[in-house]
């Protein structure tokens, strides 16, 4: 059993990184719309270090992806904890309420938050951004973490509680270790969720300023060029190092007790 | 202050910021969208509107909403499930038979393909599927993007859960007589109900609304509901059909949830 | 806790305050802007033209983008006081002006505002009650682009998307009003009120044979026809311009002799815009032969509505050689404003052809 699976997982890992593979290969070949055969050329990374814009942006989107990751984590660890640990009554009607983010057209929620927000003088701007980034995030974080909450169960929560830990001691060095794959889980998914958002940034984002997901889409009007895949192989890879980093830094998904 | 108090308090206190949160930036621009949908006319537009039915309706007169909506929906069923079947071994292979830094660099392998921007993700995937494979501008190459876009959320969220359960368990079940497929489907697989749900939550939901895959790897395949409520918007500017259009899908799945729910809650109650 | 390295107080502190620092560097809203909506890629973004706007005039230009004529709408509708110059198709310009939304130009500001044509500079699309809303700009037409290594000869006729020896080779825009306007042509008819309708609706049925996917950017145009999955497909007269120049694929635009449909941009000014003087400064520039001459050599554009820009250019480039042919504006019909019941029933059949097609 055990023997297949490596082969399995690298299967697995082939598909997932198959585009991946084709996006990096194209941001070096020197044709704008992908035309093969593949000539080596670094022409579209010095364009991209001339293009202001497209780096300005690209910073915006990590910037706001991180705050929104921090701020979504942490909201939604509170909801899934209550959730998993606790019963009562309006709590089924704030399960369902974590639907309409996930369901609905991004483009409608884009459209009626411009609008609401336009109402009632919020406006646009990264402030509206961020606060709709963390909106979309949310369920993500519920339902991830709830999962790992849902798994473990609360023993080791009440045999701490017997031992005579205070609830607070209780929730910070058993709950959250505990629950830290998750956690770290969530964070990732949410980091991702505000990365690649592209309609709720579009609507909200004042002129001038932009996300990089918006100057991708809205440069599908005239053409994108590889300037894009160039970008998007150095975030990928620059991802890589960093994750690389914390996985030294910080030892989770390991042993159990 | 009793423990009963204590109690309220430690749940208003924890679900109140997220949403509250919620409430603010998407649930109450959504109840707005709700009123526009029951209008006549899109708002702003400068016409006067009179409250109907008729956008509702016509979901279920047209043949154009209800029969796309049923291939949405078709098309969630086959992603999640194809998601889920080559999702869970993966994650049950790297849970438990996968040790130490590989497991945590195979992790992380997994969820960086989440950081790609998904347009260029797609767009790469045209090339892949033009040749050698010659799959471009089918409905089986929509499948394939999405299964690939979405496998990440069910490798995680299954990872997750059997990563919580207690190898002891399935040790006791070994030890009392159990084959390893029996203390799989009975200890291993109920205590990672809660990772397959989130997953079908994660992917079955948002599949149905997708539009961007459809509309660049399916050619002439690509019709669901996802892009004609786009056209609502983007073309007729016919916010309360659109919005009506939204609502009615989204009744639909949560309908849909519920109704499979007591089956997983069964699930759960073996546990 | 004690494995991180630095704890995560300071970490965050550290976030914020870079953050801080980032979201400062970003452009404010400064004295000597002026901001444009429009498409992205057309024309009033080219960078050389605003480095000379900006010379001649000190107006540093911003630009937001729109992807769609009805989120240009929604766009100006929930921005008040944000916006100096709008791009609006003619169809739109007397709603806007209706609903208060664009102001009138004073076009004694527009010192090319005599060489413009006169059809499309006074046109009844532009002018009430003897006001400017809006100063023509450019215009083009939507018909069908080839690649010429492929098919040899030039189609005359538009009946070409419907050869059967071009089946699965055919690309077409998924966009309900282009789609049956062009069935329109096909059949004979006038396409802002086709009497037939069922006529329309099976010509385009019977393109299920013959298209291979639909485009919805020039960027996606330009990727099908070069990677061969269409041989000839449905396109703007200015982006085949831009496809051939720019891009240099080896395709030609036709105006085939049952006609293609015209349309005309202008440039308007909002309402509450923070700098309407300079706002008409762009304009004027933007109308300029300067102007114009460059942006079609270098990058490709739809034909301008400055007539002595347009004779300027070189004889073989499309706008002169094509769309400067009075024989071929003969055969042209022009876009008409559509009603909400219209707009709303070519949808419906749109998204019906559609469904058949997925069949």
């Amino acid at each position: 059993m055990g023997r297949i699976v490596k082969p399995y997982l690298g299967v697995v890992l082939a598909f997932l990184y198959l585009p991946i593979g084709v996006m990096i290969l194209m941001a070096f070949n020197r044709s704008a719309l992908y035309e093969l055969p593949f000539t080596f050329d670094l022409v579209w990374f010095k364009a991209l270090l001339s293009n202001q814009r497209l780096m300005q942006a690209s910073w915006n989107s990590v910037w706001i992806a991180t705050i929104n990751a921090v701020i979504a984590t942490i909201l939604g660890t509170f909801a899934a904890y209550a959730f998993a640990r606790f019963e009562f009554r309006a709590k089924r009607v704030l399960q369902l309420l974590l639907f309409p983010p996930i369901t609905i057209p991004w483009l409608i929620i884009g459209t009626s938050m411009l609008i609401f927000f336009f109402w009632t003088g919020i406006g646009r701007g990264l402030h509206a951004i961020l606060l709709g980034h963390v909106a979309l995030s949310l369920p993500y974080v519920v339902v991830v973490v709830g999962a790992r909450l849902a798994s473990f169960g609360p023993q080791l929560e009440e045999a701490a509680a017997t031992l005579g830990a205070t609830p607070m001691q209780v929730f910070l060095r058993v709950t959250v270790p505990v629950l830290a794959p998750g956690i770290v889980a969530a964070a990732l998914f949410a980091f991702a969720v505000s990365f690649d958002q592209f309609v709720i940034s579009y609507f909200l984002a004042p002129p001038g300023t932009s996300t990089l997901p918006v100057e991708i889409y809205t440069a599908i009007r005239k053409g994108f060029t590889p300037e894009i895949n160039a970008i998007s192989s150095i975030i990928i890879l620059v991802s890589m190092g960093l994750m690389l980093i914390v996985a030294r830094l910080y030892k989770f998904g390991g042993d159990q007790a | 202050m009793n423990a009963a108090q204590h109690r309220t308090i430690a749940i208003v206190g924890l679900t109140a910021p997220a949403y509250l949160w919620l409430a603010l930036t998407v649930l109450l621009p959504l109840c707005a969208m709700l009123y526009f949908s029951f209008l006549t006319f899109s708002p702003m537009g400068g016409h006067e509107s009179e409250f109907t039915l008729k956008h509702y309706a016509s979901f279920f007169e047209k043949r154009i909403y209800w029969y796309n909506a049923w291939r949405s929906i078709e098309l969630a069923m086959y992603v999640t499930t194809l998601c889920l079947v080559v999702g869970y071994p993966a994650a049950l292979g790297l849970a438990k038979y996968v040790k130490g830094r590989w497991r945590e660099a195979i992790f992380l392998l997994i969820i960086l393909p989440f950081w790609s921007n998904a347009l260029v993700r797609t767009f790469s995937w045209t090339m892949v599927l033009r040749e050698p494979l010659n799959l471009l501008f089918t409905y089986p190459a929509i499948i394939i993007g999405l299964v690939h876009a979405y496998l990440p959320y069910a490798i995680l969220t299954c990872y997750i859960s059997l990563q919580a359960i207690d190898d002891a368990l399935i040790e006791a079940a070994r030890s009392l007589g159990a084959t390893q497929a029996q203390a799989f489907r009975r200890v291993t697989l109920p205590l990672s109900m809660p990772g397959v749900l989130a997953a079908i939550f994660l992917i079955f939901v948002p599949v149905i609304g997708s539009f961007m895959e459809p509309r660049i790897l399916g050619g002439k395949d690509a019709i669901m509901l996802g892009p004609i409520i786009e056209g609502q918007f983007n073309a007729a500017f016919n916010w309360p059909l659109g919005a009506a259009l939204s609502f009615t899908m989204l009744t639909i799945v949560l309908l849909i949830i519920l109704a499979a729910s007591p089956l997983l809650r069964r699930q759960l109650a073996r546990t | 806790m004690s494995q991180f390295l630095i704890s995560r107080r300071s970490a965050l502190a550290l976030m914020g305050g870079a953050a801080a620092l980032t979201f400062n560097r970003l452009p404010a809203h400064a004295a000597g802007q002026l901001k444009v909506l429009n498409w992205q890629g057309y024309g009033t973004d080219e960078k050389w033209a605003l480095e000379l706007f900006k010379q001649k005039t000190g107006l540093e230009v911003v630009h937001d983008y729109f992807t769609s004529e009805q989120e240009m709408l929604t766009k100006v509708r929930t921005s008040p006081g944000i916006y100096d110059v709008v791009l609006m198709n003619n169809i739109y310009v007397m709603e806007a002006a209706g609903e208060g939304l664009i102001q009138p130009i004073d076009t004694s500001k527009i010192t090319n505002f005599a060489d413009l044509t006169p059809s499309l500079r006074d046109s009844p699309r532009f002018v009430k009650d003897g006001k400017h809303y809006a100063i023509s700009w450019v215009w083009g037409l939507t018909s069908f682009a080839y690649n010429t290594k492929k098919i040899s000869g030039q189609p005359d006729s538009i009946e070409a998307l419907w050869d059967p020896s071009h089946a699965g080779k055919v690309g077409w825009r998924d966009d309900a009003l282009e789609s049956i306007q062009m069935a329109a042509l096909a059949t004979g008819q006038d396409m802002n009120a086709p009497a037939d309708m069922d006529k329309v609706k099976a010509k385009l049925q019977a393109l299920k044979s013959q298209i291979k996917t639909f485009w919805s950017s020039e960027d996606e145009w330009n990727k099908y026809m070069a990677a061969g999955d269409y041989d000839i497909a449905v396109y703007w007269s200015g982006s085949a311009a831009r496809s051939k120049k720019a891009m240099k694929l080896p395709v030609e635009f036709v105006v085939p002799k049952e006609g293609a449909i015209g349309w005309f941009d202008g440039l308007t000014i909002a309402a509450n815009a923070p700098n309407p003087d300079g706002a008409a400064q762009f304009i004027d520039f933007m109308v300029s032969p300067e102007f114009y001459v460059r942006w079609d050599n270098e990058v490709g554009a739809p034909a301008s509505a400055n007539a002595k820009a347009n004779a300027q250019l070189p004889e073989d480039a499309l706008n002169r050689k094509v769309l400067g042919d009075p024989e071929v504006v003969k055969r042209v019909q022009w876009m008409a404003p559509v009603s909400e019941e219209q707009r709303q029933k070519n949808q419906e059949i749109w998204d019906e052809v559609k469904t058949g097609f997925a069949q």
